[in-house]
């Protein structure tokens, strides 16, 4: 019990590392272009949580990276590096947003949980086949992840540029869903919407699935040891295919909560990268759920303060780029390396 | 004047001490290795020899004491240094790169050629003329991943050679070599002692000790116990040195035997190549029964355990465990069906070294357990369960919570067995049994064995201590070559019986 | 047509063949660098703006160069001696260099997304007086710019790099064995960053053919993913010089087909996703070609 303390300690010097770091770099950045960093973050954080209609904003901004955050940590914490969250969350929106719009005569909640239940699907569907190449043939799973990221957005543009085109719209966006099937807003006028709550739920099974399930278990033995997991029974390759293709079904999952709950369609453009911040989010969050939820707030918070800060202080929105990108390329530096550099290196060799 | 000093001490240590955490691993050790000898290490497991090897090779630092070359102390930060220093090391695991020709291999580091071109006439004249030299005969262009072991092998000596090298070390040099093989290093490393290299040879095998060094030193426990011409003493007197105290023989008592629990017929396991992992094995164990499986490191024993846990597949041949057929079926189908699996590699496979003790003692039995329970892992049901394992086979920890590497070797290997026995398996396959483990430790788990077979289990048992296997088991089987080349009772087991089997000859 | 699907297509593939031999050097020392594509970016940047300032294209190549190896850099530093996850570092890169980007362009020339810049040197083309009159070898040859050439002398170059000089062997060696490379007395942090800023500077290179060989502009969206594409074609040739070559042609025949081949065949958007469905395809391949049995592949 006495070392609970420091090693609490020490998880969140892990957790706040990455995050100093972005914000020195950031602060470096402002004062070259001749901005003053401290009350730029001043503002920002104000921004974020000014008020009520701004918090609202930032949980707003923060439930898809809740999705992505945890696609990613369910797949990691099996050991499998799937970059592909993106994938998933694009396709998940587009069929959601096609179930909603499309569907019509389930009527009212039936048609938006059936949208979300489809969304999650094809979300999932969509990891069959780096699961199964990953699982089956030994396929690394990081090339094909990443590569179907990009299949994805230009499936999902061909569709809505063509059979899925609103009629009269010239821009690339499919109809709008049907009122009954969009998701509550939580604090109208704001577009918060129960997607964040759906974003918690889904958080708090995890932990639990996490802890007390014995698919759980597996997965975090799998991902610590796999010649272990597979001494001891456990079929490594299903539990492999199991996260990767869960991990599908939480993106879809948060890129039909996106479509229903705040864009109210699938549009070119869907996702400015919610599932690479996701990558960022889960390795903040270490792959723990109130972790997770931390780092999507965080996210969430730069992104929403972000915005409005460059409306009306002419601070580019790209800052909160350059965060996230350096808290991403510091997130997997393992903080206590500094210390045990030397070491590190001479250890190359066994 | 101490003989470290000494300007004919070649490579010395001075005191050197290293530990890890609560194990010694050196303590205060002294050694001359002297211009121009061959200087065996001797020591089981353990011992602390290859902790001092990486610390003359500078991968690893000396708490306390000195490295000596040539009289003179020195700090080597990297094996370059030591390179640099004319000492090079052939390790266990072979450093060569397998997308690199054994040519390149050769080269690498300190390529012939002008304005960083290699010249590759030049560096292949040089191969081959060490190649010459050594007596062997190396297709230099064939990519090193493709070469044989003891191709790889003699590269690498070669290579420390064309570095300017005139000391080498040579960890357990012949674990993966067969007997004729063994016979060529040998008379590579006397050539090379005759143009007056240094040449220093960590083994545990006696006899090869006594057939090649010039002088011996004994290491057990971290310590030197004594350093001594290799012609003043016999390989017995030598053993008793190295084991120390003889273990306490354990008391092993007659019991019954019953039925037929293992039934394996014709069982092969595909290898690299062309060459079977395994060829054609047929042997059984009944209950109450210890079956040995005796050989040199790297002959079929990996595989044989292997293919009898389902981690990997047959190729052909049965395996039966209560007249169940389960070849070719999953680990979960063979556990499930009453086979308990101690690994070889504790750290790596038998345990899992980040997670908790409460996980890893229950990991495998997870399924059962959730299923008391309806999928629910309940953290109380599994802490008692942990607990129960704990207690009874002794294992001393700092906490269920924490992780299973910052156990002891010995605790750790009881937790493993105590994990495997305590499912009540009709079958436990363990390899390795008392690997690292000090001797209150071996005698513990001696006795664990005993007692499961006394209650009507059936052992088989890897083990690359010959000593052990005699005292435990009923019969052992010799493998060599993948092969099983006789099984040998428990009254006629004796070294004298087993070695020839284990090279390759034939049972009389 | 033909001739002109050909020239299209010879000249897409300049800066997708110099990041995938950028690429196709790091991967052999051992780091699989998923940044080509911020280093593609601040190249065609960093050319654009010099080429601009200088008034010389010889400028705005070198200047690329450079931005390419310095973005390279915290990548290379943070994987060799942070232990960094080179996969996640290298997105992150790509994040970060695209925000830095932005908000550079939005600070020093008040403009979001895109750069135009007049008057800016763009790259000479090379007109073969004989050959550019022959059918389809003349599309080939003739009226390429000097990067176009120097990527493809630079194909048999790498080649001869990795096998015939010393730096290449070393590369090799960290990638197949970094425990051999040590034990030898390299030093592998030393030689993976520098085959990282090589990476680096070649893909840089290859943004500057996007943004003074093509264009004449800088976009954001200016590389296109064309730095995956790259990571694509390496996979593909399975970093061997000409396979990947081969990659970048196949790619880059691709995308010169797309803007010609509308209306008739596939959808374009469709048509940009077959370089990475068939890296996809390349890989099972493989892996399947490996379970059947020992590769003769080295």
């Amino acid at each position: 019990m006495s070392d609970a303390v420091p090693r609490a300690l020490e998880d969140g010097l892990r957790l706040a590392m990455p995050f100093v770091a972005a914000l020195l770099v950031g602060s470096i950045l402002l004062a070259i272009t001749g901005r003053d960093p401290f009350s730029t973050y001043a503002e920002l954080f104000n921004e974020a949580l000014g008020g009520q209609s701004r918090i609202a904003a930032t949980l707003t901004a923060a439930t898809p990276l809740i999705f992505t955050g945890l696609a990613t940590a369910i797949a990691f914490r099996a050991g499998v590096f799937n970059v592909g969250v993106e994938g998933s969350f694009y396709l998940g929106g587009l069929a959601a947003a096609w179930v909603g719009f499309a569907w019509i005569g389930l009527g009212g909640t039936l048609q938006m949980l059936a949208a979300l239940g489809f969304g999650a699907l094809v979300g999932g569907l969509w990891m069959l086949l780096p699961g199964w190449l990953r699982a089956r043939m030994d396929v690394d799973e990081v090339v094909t992840t990443l590569m179907l990221n990009f299949i994805a957005i230009g499936i999902a543009l061909w569709l809505v540029n063509g059979p899925l085109l609103a009629a009269g719209s010239a821009n690339s966006a499919t109809p709008m869903v049907l009122a009954e099937a969009r998701l509550p807003r939580l604090i109208p006028p704001s577009t918060l919407n129960a997607g964040f709550l759906i974003g918690l739920a889904a958080l708090v099974v995890y932990g639990v699935w996490l802890r007390l399930r014995v698919g759980g278990f597996e997965n975090r033995l799998v991902g610590l040891n796999p010649r272990f997991a597979r001494s001891v029974g456990i079929s490594v390759s299903s539990v492999i295919l199991l996260a990767i293709v869960l991990s599908g079904v939480i993106g879809g999952l948060g890129g039909a909560t996106h479509a229903l709950g705040v864009v109210g369609r699938f549009s070119e453009g869907f996702s400015p990268g919610y599932g690479f911040t996701g990558i960022a989010v889960a390795l903040l969050g270490r792959n723990r759920p109130v972790g997770i939820l931390i780092g999507a707030l965080i996210f969430g918070a730069l992104t929403s303060a972000g915005t409005t800060v460059q409306l009306f202080a002419d601070i580019p929105l790209d800052l909160v780029q350059v965060l996230e990108g350096t808290v991403m390329m510091l997130a997997v530096v393992e903080a206590v390396r500094w210390a045990r550099r030397r070491r590190a290196v001479r250890a190359v060799a066994p | 004047m101490p003989e470290v000093d000494s300007p004919t001490t070649r490579l010395g240590a001075d005191g050197i001490s290293r530990r890890f955490g609560s194990v010694v691993a050196n303590d205060g050790i002294d050694l001359a290795v002297r211009t121009g000898e061959i200087h065996a290490i001797v020591g089981q497991n353990g011992a602390g020899k290859s902790t001092l090897m990486r610390i003359f090779q500078g991968l690893d630092q000396p708490d306390a004491g000195r490295v000596i070359v040539d009289g003179r102390p020195v700090r080597f930060r990297g094996p370059a240094d030591a390179l640099a220093h004319g000492i090079g090391m052939v390790h266990q695991e072979f450093m060569l790169a397998d997308a690199l020709t054994l040519a390149e291999n050769l080269i690498l580091g300190a390529e012939p050629g002008r304005w960083g071109i290699i010249d590759r006439r030049a560096a292949l004249d040089r191969a081959r003329q060490l190649a010459d030299q050594a007596g062997v005969d190396l297709d230099w262009h064939q990519l090193a991943g493709d070469a044989s072991v003891p191709d790889r092998q003699i590269v690498e000596i070669l290579r420390l050679l064309y570095r300017g090298a005139d000391t080498l070390i040579l960890d357990e040099p012949t674990a993966v070599l067969a007997p004729s093989q063994v016979d060529r290093l040998f008379g590579l490393l006397r050539a090379l002692r005759q143009d007056g290299h240094t040449i220093l040879f960590i083994s545990h095998k006696l006899r090869e000790v006594m057939a090649l060094a010039d002088r011996v030193t004994v290491l057990r426990q971290g310590r030197v116990i004594t350093t001594i011409d290799v012609g003043s003493i016999d390989q017995d007197a030598l053993a008793q040195l190295v084991v120390g105290e003889t273990v306490e023989p354990p008391q092993r008592t007659a019991c019954d035997v019953g039925d037929v629990i293992l039934d394996v017929a014709g069982l092969s396991v595909a290898g690299l190549g062309d060459r079977p992992a395994l060829d054609q094995v047929t042997f059984s164990v009944k209950a109450g029964e210890i079956l040995g499986i005796a050989g040199v490191a790297g002959n079929g024993q990996e595989a044989l355990i292997a293919s009898l846990i389902g981690l990997a597949r047959p190729s052909a041949g049965r395996m039966t465990v209560h007249d169940e057929d389960l070849a070719g079926l999953s680990v979960a189908d063979h556990r499930a069906a009453g086979i308990g699996y101690v690994s070889a590699d504790r750290a790596g496979e038998g345990l899992c070294r980040q997670a908790t003790l409460t996980e890893n003692a229950i990991a495998g039995e997870q399924r059962p357990l959730a299923a008391e329970a309806r999928g629910w892992l309940m953290p109380g049901r599994c802490k008692q369960r942990a607990q129960t394992i704990i207690d009874r086979y002794q294992v001393v920890h700092g906490g269920l919570g924490r992780p299973v590497a910052e156990l002891s070797g010995g605790n750790q290997q009881r937790l493993l067995i105590g994990r495997e026995i305590d499912r009540s398996p009709s079958l436990l396959l363990i390899a390795q049994p008392t690997r690292g483990v000090d001797l209150k430790g071996i005698a513990a788990i001696h006795r664990e064995l005993l007692a499961y077979r006394q209650r009507g289990g059936a052992i088989v048992m890897v083990s690359e201590e010959l000593d052990e296997l005699i005292a435990l088991s009923d019969r052992i089987l010799v493998l060599c070559g993948g092969r099983a080349m006789g099984i040998v009772d428990r009254e006629d087991a004796s070294t004298e019986t087993l070695a020839p089997l284990m090279v390759g000859a034939a049972a009389a | 047509m033909l001739d002109n699907v050909l020239h299209a297509a010879i000249l897409a593939t300049t800066p997708i063949l110099l990041a995938a031999l950028g690429g196709l050097i790091n991967r052999q020392a051992g780091i699989v660098n998923i940044g080509l594509e911020a280093m593609m970016l601040s190249g065609a940047l960093a050319a654009l703006i010099a080429a601009h300032v200088s008034g010389s294209w010889e400028v705005g190549l070198l200047a690329a160069a450079v931005a390419g190896l310095i973005s390279a850099a915290p990548l290379s530093i943070l994987v060799t001696r942070f232990g960094a996850n080179e996969i996640v570092a290298g997105l992150g890169l790509n994040v970060l260099i695209a925000g830095l980007i932005g908000y550079l362009l939005s600070d020093f020339y008040g403009v979001s997304g895109t750069l135009r810049l007049m008057p800016v040197p763009t790259l000479p083309r090379i007109d073969l007086p004989f050959i550019a009159g022959v059918p389809v070898l003349g599309a080939i040859l003739s009226g390429k710019d000097v990067l176009t050439w120097a990527a493809w002398i630079l194909v048999p170059l790498t080649a001869l790099l990795l096998t015939r000089t010393r730096i290449g062997l070393r590369l090799r060696a960290c990638g197949s064995s970094p425990a051999t490379a040590n034990s030898v007395g390299l030093s592998v942090p030393n030689l993976r960053d520098g085959a990282t800023l090589a990476a680096g500077a070649l893909a840089g290179l290859g943004g500057a053919a996007l943004s003074l060989g093509l264009v004449g502009l800088f976009s954001e969206g200016l590389t296109g993913g064309r730095g995956f594409i790259a990571l694509a074609a390496f996979y593909f040739g399975r970093n061997r010089p000409w396979p990947t070559a081969f990659a970048c042609i196949l790619f880059g025949f691709f995308d010169a087909a797309q803007i010609r081949l509308q209306g008739g065949g596939l959808p374009p958007e469709l048509v940009q996703v077959l370089p990475y469905a068939v890296v996809i395809l390349a890989l099972t391949l493989a892996s399947w070609r490996r379970r059947r049995g020992p590769s003769p592949e080295p």
